[in-house]
């Protein structure tokens, strides 16, 4: 949990202008091998940009992103994406959407398929293997995204607000089905929210945006025992924190 | 499937309702301009006289369904594959979308003149013509569905490192299949229509749309009707094949789950859960 001397994914000094305007201002942030760090911050504070860049699917202004030390930097295929958009393909099946990775690469292989299977046993969804997405619920098209993501056998999952568009019950129900997959699994984990508790009821780190140009704030701790589960919504040191972030981030939205 | 048989019937019901009501006001206006059997004959005499005459029409039906079928599948075909080749690029699509359309804007019955004059009194003219009609409604749809496909879906793929032709075999062209349908049911009963308009300029062989305007001209109006019925039912059976094809070519639009199943039992994927296969 701790910032560890080699970290996984490493966002190095980086600068994105979009016609001109600072999107992101020589953003730095470290996260390290099997670290959940989540983003908080206002809308337009180029959150989302940053996942970009990370992916790849956006090549910085100047700056680096690192993946153990390697430069990856405008390269996609080494980080697993997931949106708030399930984007699941709607003739596949379940099993065909957790594969999809394999069938854009490599072709997939019945292996794949029994993996994929495994995994959506594994996590609630044994009983829609030959489903049509149409036909699951929002949370469920979810989950069957995130196993997509998982699927892809890289250990750096982005999320940029994947539970954003569920109910409430149901994103807290996904929250904490997240929670189990992670201290389940060895992933490092970028999660990008709105949501306050959301942030700290998963992360290790939360790390606080401010408007555009997007600059990171304050990075705290997060240090509530895991594995967590409900409980902690309520506790002392949870409210505590939350107090902090939201401190930090209605400092943000005053205009300077 | 009880609901599903349910359902069956009634739509076949509604559809039988849909076609007694035509034939009903059909026979209204028969008898409220007390028309003459000359000018316009009753349903029922139109149909017997199919019935009768069946060992003329029979032949007659053939040719003008083979016509109809051939040409639609060749016009399905290139109007399929120019869609695709067209969303390749926005200035190849810019140069051709313009003639495409003045294609279908130039009277069919003017370039059915030098069809013949080109391609004989054969079956080719005939198929050019129903082609002719049933390509653009198909380039357009497919187009449409290629222009259509989610950003993020491509920008997903490009981060699970897709190569360029598999993104585009697994998600841009299934994501045509829907559009390509909605083109497929308005070119099938277009097809007809240009089969009818290819007979009447470049003919040899006789086809039900020949025999129209030899009933027409010799004031066979039962003939007449009887062709045109002959005709609708092509172009409604087409519709119906169409649809047929297309239920069963996207299963995800009609189904929950996958006719075909993830093939290993549930006791044998718990055991590999339990054993921890890789995951990470």
């Amino acid at each position: 949990m701790s910032r560890a001397a080699n970290p996984r994914v490493t966002v190095d000094d980086v600068t994105v202008r979009f016609d001109g305007a600072l999107t992101l201002d020589r953003l730095s942030l470290q996260i390290g091998r099997s670290e959940f760090v989540s983003i908080v911050g206002p809308s337009g504070s180029g959150k989302s940009t940053l996942f970009n860049v990370v992916s790849g699917l956006q090549r910085p202004d100047s700056g680096r992103v690192l993946l153990d030390g390697q430069e990856v930097t405008g390269e996609t295929g080494h980080v697993g994406y997931m949106l708030q958009k399930d984007l699941l393909i709607p003739w596949r099946t379940v099993v065909g959407n957790i594969v999809l990775g394999a069938a854009l690469t490599r072709g997939a292989r019945s292996r794949d398929r029994q993996e994929a299977a495994e995994l959506a046993s594994r996590y609630g969804l044994g009983e829609f293997l030959d489903h049509y997405p149409h036909a699951l619920s929002g949370g469920m098209r979810q989950r069957v995204a995130l196993m997509r993501t998982l699927a892809l056998h890289t250990d750096v999952l982005l999320l940029d607000e994947p539970f954003g568009a569920l109910d409430s019950q149901t994103r807290l129900d996904m929250q904490l089905w997240l929670l189990s997959v992670y201290e389940d699994l060895e992933v490092t984990i970028l999660f990008v929210t709105h949501d306050v508790d959301e942030a700290i009821l998963l992360s290790d780190r939360v790390a606080v945006m401010s408007g555009r140009p997007g600059r990171i704030l304050a990075d705290l701790p997060i240090r509530l025992p895991r594995p967590r589960d409900l409980g902690v919504l309520t506790s002392p040191e949870f409210t505590d924190l939350k107090r902090q972030v939201l401190n930090l981030l209605h400092q943000t939205a005053v205009p300077a | 499937m009880s609901a599903f048989l349910r359902k069956t019937v009634v739509r076949l019901a509604l559809a039988a309702l849909a076609i007694g009501l035509i034939f009903g006001v059909w026979n209204l206006v028969i008898f409220a301009f007390h028309l003459k059997a000359y000018a316009l004959p009753t349903p029922q005499a139109s149909v017997s006289a199919i019935y009768h005459r069946w060992s003329i029409f029979q032949p007659l039906t053939v040719q003008t369904v083979k016509e109809t079928a051939y040409g639609f599948g060749i016009g399905a075909a290139i109007g399929f594959l120019l869609g695709v080749f067209m969303s390749a690029s926005k200035t190849v699509q810019r140069l051709i979308y313009p003639a495409l359309i003045t294609s279908q804007a130039v009277p069919i019955v003017a370039i059915a003149a030098p069809l013949a004059i080109l391609f004989g009194f054969g079956l080719l003219p005939k198929l050019v013509i129903v082609a002719w009609v049933v390509f653009f409604p198909v380039v357009v749809n497919v187009l449409d569905g290629l222009a259509h496909v989610d950003r993020d879906l491509i920008n997903l793929a490009r981060v699970m490192g897709a190569k360029r032709t598999r993104a585009f075999l697994a998600i841009q062209l299934p994501a045509t299949l829907s559009p390509l349908f909605s083109g497929l049911k308005i070119g099938a009963t277009y097809a007809v229509t240009g089969a009818v308009i290819g007979e009447w300029v470049a003919s040899a062989q006789q086809g039900l749309g020949t025999y129209l305007q030899t009933a027409n001209a010799s004031l066979d109006t039962t003939g007449v009707m009887g062709a045109t019925i002959m005709l609708t039912a092509i172009g409604v059976a087409s519709f119906l094949l169409v649809m047929v094809a297309e239920v069963v070519a996207t299963p995800w639009r009609t189904r929950s789950t996958a006719r075909r199943k993830t093939r290993f039992s549930r006791e044998n994927v718990l055991t590999h859960t339990d054993s921890q296969t890789s995951t990470t």
